[in-house]
Formats: C-alpha cells, structure tokens, sequence
C-alpha cells in the first residue's frame, strides 16, 4: 500500500515543487492539461482542426527556435526541412505504400539528413550570408520535384495520402501529444550541456573554441536535430493535409515560422509554440467576424509589428519578466511577489 | 400574467418565423481566393444566381419552397493551402453548409476536395483545371463521387481547345497571306505550369503543318521583352504562341504593338481576358488573342443575358469564376427533379442529365469531368481589335466576328 502510494506522492511533490512554483511553468503546465482534456468536454471538428494545424506548425515553430534561437543560425529557408519531411513521407506512402506510422519518421530522419548536409556549407558562412544561402536551399528542391514531375507530382505535389489515425480526434491526439513531446524534448535539449555549448556559439563562437569545444560538430548538431523535429512535423502535415505540395517548401513558410520564433521569443522554445497558439489561429478567430475577414492579414501584421515595438525580446521574455524575478545570488526564477529566493534564501529587491 | 406574456410571446415567435430565423434554407458556400479577382467573381456571380432565384421563389423540395443563402468562405488559397482545407472544414462544420462550390488553385483545390469528401458533401469545382481532381473520381469512386467539375473544362481539354483555336488561325493565314507553313514562336512564362503545354506545342504544332521557330521563357515578372520579341520578328513568326497568366501578357501585348510585329498573339494570357487589357498596353494590344469564357455571344441560349446582367450590375465582364451562376442553378434544377438534398440522390441525376449554363453546356465523363466538344464546353476566343475584345471562335457560334490579322 505504501509503495502504490509512493509514486503520486512522488509526482505530486514534483508538481509542486518544480512546476506549481512558478506561474510560467504553471501555465505550460496546465496549458498541456486543457489541449489533453479539450476532447473530451468540446469535440467541434473545426476547432479541433485548427489546434491540429496549430500543434505541427508549433513543432516546426519550435524546430527553428532550437537552431536560429539557441545557436545562432538564423535559418530563412527552414521550410527545406519541412518540405523533405513532408514530400519523404508522401512518396514512400504513395509509390511504395508504406504507412504512415512508418513514413513519418522516415521523413523526419531524411529533413535530417538535409540538416547535416545544408549544415556543411553553412559552417563557413555567418550572419545575413548565412540567412541568405540557406534561402537557396528549398528553391533548389522546388526545382528538383518540378523536374521530375512524373515522380514528385510536380506543381500539384501528391494528393490522397493516407491519414495517420482516422477521425478528426484521432488526428487532434497525435498531433498534440507529439507536439508536447517533442517541444518538451527540445525544450530539454536547450536546457541541456548541449544548449548551453548553443548559447555560447550565438554569443561568441571564437571564445567557444578557445574554450576547447568543437563548434562544427555542435553546429551541424544543431542543423541536424532541427532539420529533424521539422521534419515531423513536415510529414505529420501531408498526412493531416493529405497533400504534400510545392506549398510546403514555400518562401512564405520559411518566413512565417522566422515571425513566430522572433514573436514569441527566441532560444525559448516555448516562446515560439506559444507565438504559434496566438497567432496562427487568430487569422481563422477574425475570419469568423465578417467585419474583420477583408483585413484579417493587416491586423496580424499590426499585431505582430506592435509586439516586436513594444516587446523587442518577443512576447514571452516580456511577460515572463513582469511575472518572475531572477534570484541574483542563484540565477533561479521566482514568482515576482516573493522577497526571498526560494532556493538560496537570498533577498530578492 | 401568463396570458399577459403569452400575447407577446406568440407575436415575437410568429415574426421569428416570418423574418425566417427558424426557415430552412438552403446553403450554397462559395469558396473562393475573395481577396483576389477570381474570388470576387466567384461570389458575384453566387450573388447573380441567389438573387434571381429567390426573385422566383425559391427552390423547391418536398413541396416547400426555401430560399437560397449563399455563404462567402474566403480560402485564402493563392497564399496558403492550409487556411483553404480550414475554411473548408469551417463551411461543412460551422456554417453548415449543404454545398460546396469554387476553388481555384488546384494544389489547395486537392486538399480542399479530401475535407469535402471526408463529410460526403457535394462539392461543385468552379476554377481548378488539374486533371487528378478528376482521376480521384474515377480511381476511388466511392470516396470522390461528390466532386464535379463545373468549369473550366481540365487541363488536357484546355490544350485541345488552345490547339483547335491554332488550327483555325492558322488556316487563315494559310488563306490569307498564302504561307502553307505559318511559323510559331512559343512564348512562356518561366513557370512550371507551363512545361506540358510547352512540349505539346512543340510535339503537335509540326503535325499541323506548322513551323515552331523558337521558344523564348521569359520570368514571369519580367518588364521588358524587346529583346524576345526582335529575335521572333527576325524569325519572320507568324503567330505567337503564348502561354502566360501573368502580367508578362500586358508587357508582351505592349512591346509587340511599339515594335509594329507583323504577328498575331494566341494562346493563354489571362491579362488580355480583362477589360482593363487595352488601357494597361497604352492601346497597343491589337491583335492579341486569348482563351476566354464570357462574351455577349450565343454559346448557349443563357449566355448573353447573363453577361449583360453582370456588366450591368458590376460594371465589368465575368471571367471564369462567375460560372459559380451555372454550378447554383445547376444544383437547383438537380434538386427539384429528384426532390431532395440528399447527395446520393442528386449525384446519379447529375451524372446523366445535361445542363445548360451560361458559359457551357454540361455533360459528365466517369470523372465527372466536363466532356469536352466545341461550342459546348470549349469556352471561346476573344481578339482585341482596335481597343475591343472581339470574339471569334468558335465560329459556329451565333454573334462570332472575323479574327484579323496585323498589316503585312
């Protein structure tokens, strides 16, 4: 009896301690807890829809955060990850038949692949030159699939893939719990050793070598394990989409999952899932209004122009600064009302 | 008390009704790019078609008249694929609505046709040109049988009717200038859409006892094609072949009237299709030529009263997209033969009844593709001459004008 109790007393202890002790961690977690439960007390296929499309594109969001964000290479065709993804998984589902289950990882270990090789002559370019060449990488795929229109559907791309789970819930739970799992890992990854070699190389890659620390192999770390999560979340959308089109190595994509990161905050991973959760829906919420559906894209734009003015360091370190105080002494966080650290004791104001 | 409520309850429930809070009609979602040319067509001529029917009452079921409400469904398709299968999904789920007409980008058109299918609800095809939106029908019947193309006619047919229109330039040539060999030179947008009609101009063209001089690809933004157009005057072409959708087509038509060209342009150049064409080349768009759908000509009986009602109520020509008029009345002829809303009644009649519409007159393949002849589905051809667009194919069609070609 008293080691079935241990475990909930366990996890309880952790919830309150690790999680319940900062409002931050306290909405992430319960954030999780309503996308779980949403389901089963609101089931509105339209709305389940959205949070879907919302959960992939939050992985890819979160995907370019962990490369541009921690590392420092800001990458402006990140679409070339989503896009092998997702045409990966498409033609091994239409011109071999595998499953879904099968071909999304597929797909996501050949996004990485791409990662390490795109990665490779981006090592010897830095800043605006690095952004710019890394712009080439999915118009040259584009070209590739139209060249080979027989094979890769062309302009078109492949259409009627097979759903990974049938039923509009179904699909809701995998995207979700994915989208949970894997932004936590990355999260997890950012908050490691390896993130911090990341930080250093954004913040002085010279005196990161000086310090003895091999930063090629951590960047094309870096490219690869990004070029890795966006790939699933490339391939879990031609699967939710049934299409795999020229649409998902588009210019506007790679530029769209940039606003989110810098929106939302960067090397924060959650900042950019929570960007995504705000802003991706927010053109479908005023699509709704008749008054709002002709202007819906320029009040995104003012949104997005107004936050960056007012919030440079993007949405969530403003908010997670109004709301919490780093400890001098520790550098731990505590709610904003406490006087003392609640790790060292030390005096917070 | 409660007779003193009942009164007023009573009153407030019989407005309601009158008012129609509770009516049952029926709901036609236009889907469509609204922010753009081809969405705005796409619900003008929704507007055309609810307005007349309600005008005459409704249509009929079950020995009800109900009253048609159109619901404008903005894809935001030429930008994102992803927010066209959600309007889709918002229309069927949260709109309600019982049919489905539009589209127009195809890639976001195959999408959209998956969440339609999904729901088994009727979704009516009104500007996508993709063949495979018809090859679902025939591969999976049972999954896509609730898709219809009601224009344009697929991509395959719109080069046959592209190569008819050559056929017929080409024998007044031959006729008028005495040049048994008229030669081409295919100009193209660099875009990949182009590429299959590009080979089988280059495949069919010799077959027709034509001479293909040269291809030129300019970028489908580009601003200047003099240099272009003095290698096609140096070839001596009779005829430019064009395949653009951009405003490459008002560059083109422009350069070709400031160089004097002694050609005719033909082919695809949806600039040249708006009314605006003349005034965009400075006046030197003569002799350029374009597939087109809607002229004030007797394609069918339907035709000319509808393009005047709409010139006279939008103060423009319809394009392509306002056959969404034909795909609503359509429905409502279909839905009082078999006297229901049911799909699966309204599909087999659809599939063996002809309509005619003001741009076509419709039959079904086993794709349920448009079957294509002339003079029913081709669509036609317009010429501008002299600062008017004149129709000139096919020329069986009553209200058809002569084509005209440059000085020599």
């Amino acid at each position: 009896m008293k080691g079935l109790l241990a475990l909930p007393q366990w996890l309880w202890a952790q919830l309150r301690h690790e999680v319940l002790v900062l409002p931050s961690r306290s909405f992430v977690f319960f954030a999780a807890l309503l996308l779980l439960l949403l389901p089963l007390a609101y089931d509105d296929p339209y709305v389940l829809r959205i949070i879907t499309m919302t959960a992939i594109f939050a992985i890819f969001a979160a995907s370019w955060d962990l490369l541009a964000g921690f590392t420092g290479q800001v990458n402006f065709g990140h679409a070339l990850f989503f896009g092998i993804g997702a045409y990966t998984s498409a033609l091994l589902s239409h011109h071999l038949g595998w499953v879904p289950w099968f071909t999304v990882p597929v797909g996501a270990v050949m996004a990485m692949a791409a990662g390490f090789l795109v990665g490779i002559p981006c090592l010897r370019l830095r800043g605006s030159y690095l952004s710019l060449a890394t712009l080439a990488f999915p118009l040259i795929l584009t070209g590739l699939l139209f060249a080979f229109p027989n094979f890769s559907g062309g302009e078109l791309g492949i259409s009627g893939l097979r759903r990974i789970v049938n039923g509009t819930v179904g699909n809701y739970y995998v995207a979700v719990v994915l989208m949970l799992a894997l932004c936590f890992g990355m999260w997890k990854i950012g908050d490691s050793n390896t993130g911090l070699i990341f930080h250093a190389i954004r913040e002085d890659e010279v005196a990161c070598r000086a310090s003895g620390i091999n930063t090629t192999r951590y960047k094309l770390l870096a490219f690869a394990l990004s070029g890795l999560f966006a790939g699933v979340s490339g391939a879990l959308y031609a699967h939710f989409l049934r299409v795999a089109g020229p649409s998902s190595l588009e210019v506007a994509l790679s530029f769209q999952v940039v606003i989110w990161g810098i929106f939302g905050g960067i090397a924060t991973i959650y900042g950019s899932v929570l960007a995504v959760f705000l802003l991706y829906p927010l053109t479908e919420i005023l699509a709704s209004f008749d008054i709002f559906k002709e202007i819906r894209l320029l009040i995104f734009a003012v949104i997005v122009l107004l936050v960056l003015l007012f919030m440079p360091q993007g949405l969530t370190p403003w908010i997670r600064d109004k709301i919490e105080v780093v400890c001098p002494r520790c550098k731990n966080r505590n709610v904003f009302h406490r006087h003392q650290c609640r790790l060292c004791g030390a005096e917070l104001r | 008390m409660c007779r003193k409520l009942l009164l007023p309850v009573v009153a407030a429930l019989g407005l309601a009704f009158s008012q129609g809070v509770w009516s049952q009609d029926i709901k036609f979602a236009i889907l469509g790019p609204m922010a753009f040319v081809q969405g705005e067509n796409h619900w003008a001529g929704a507007e055309m078609a609810r307005d007349e029917i309600n005008k005459a009452g409704g249509i009929s079921v079950g020995g009800k008249k109900h009253m048609v409400e159109i619901i404008k469904i903005d894809t935001n398709e030429i930008q994102s694929v992803p927010d066209a299968t959600n309007a889709m999904e918002r229309a069927i789920t949260r709109d309600k609505a019982d049919f489905l007409i539009g589209g127009f980008r195809s890639e976001a058109v195959l999408a959209m046709q998956e969440v339609a299918m999904d729901y088994k609800k009727l979704f009516l095809g009104v500007g996508a040109a993709a063949s495979k939106l018809g090859l679902n029908v025939e591969q999976n019947y049972d999954r896509y049988k609730y898709w219809f193309r009601a224009a344009p006619t697929k991509d395959v047919d719109l080069a046959r009717t592209l190569f008819a229109v050559m056929g017929s330039v080409a024998a007044q040539i031959r006729t008028d200038l005495g040049k048994q060999v008229p030669k081409v030179a295919i100009v193209a947008e660099k875009t990949a859409w182009t590429e299959g009609l590009i080979k089988a101009a280059q495949a069919n063209l010799p077959k027709m006892n034509m001479e293909v001089v040269g291809l030129w690809q300019p970028s489908a933004v580009a601003t200047d094609v003099t240099a272009e157009l003095s290698a096609i005057k140096r070839a001596n072409a009779d005829i430019v072949f064009t395949i653009i959708s951009g405003p490459l087509g008002i560059v083109l038509g422009r350069q070709m009237g400031e160089l004097e060209l002694p050609a005719v342009a033909w082919g695809i150049n949806v600039e040249a299709q708006k009314d605006g064409f003349w005034q965009a080349t400075a006046g030197k768009g003569n002799y350029v030529s374009t597939l087109d759908t809607y002229a004030e000509v007797e394609v069918t009986p339907k035709t000319i009263p509808f393009v005047r009602a709409f010139k006279a109520r939008f103060h423009k020509s319809p394009i392509y997209t306002a056959a969404t008029y034909d795909a609503i009345n359509q429905l409502k002829v279909a839905i009082e033969a078999v006297d229901s809303l049911d799909p699966e009644k309204l599909i087999p009649y659809i599939e063996k009844n002809e309509y005619v519409g003001t741009g076509a007159i419709a039959t079904y393949d086993k794709r349920h593709d448009l079957v294509w002849a002339v003079g029913k589905t081709s669509g036609i051809a317009v010429e501008w001459q002299d600062g008017e667009k004149v129709p000139f194919w096919p020329p069986q069609t009553k209200g058809m004008r002569p084509f005209k070609l440059p000085k020599h």
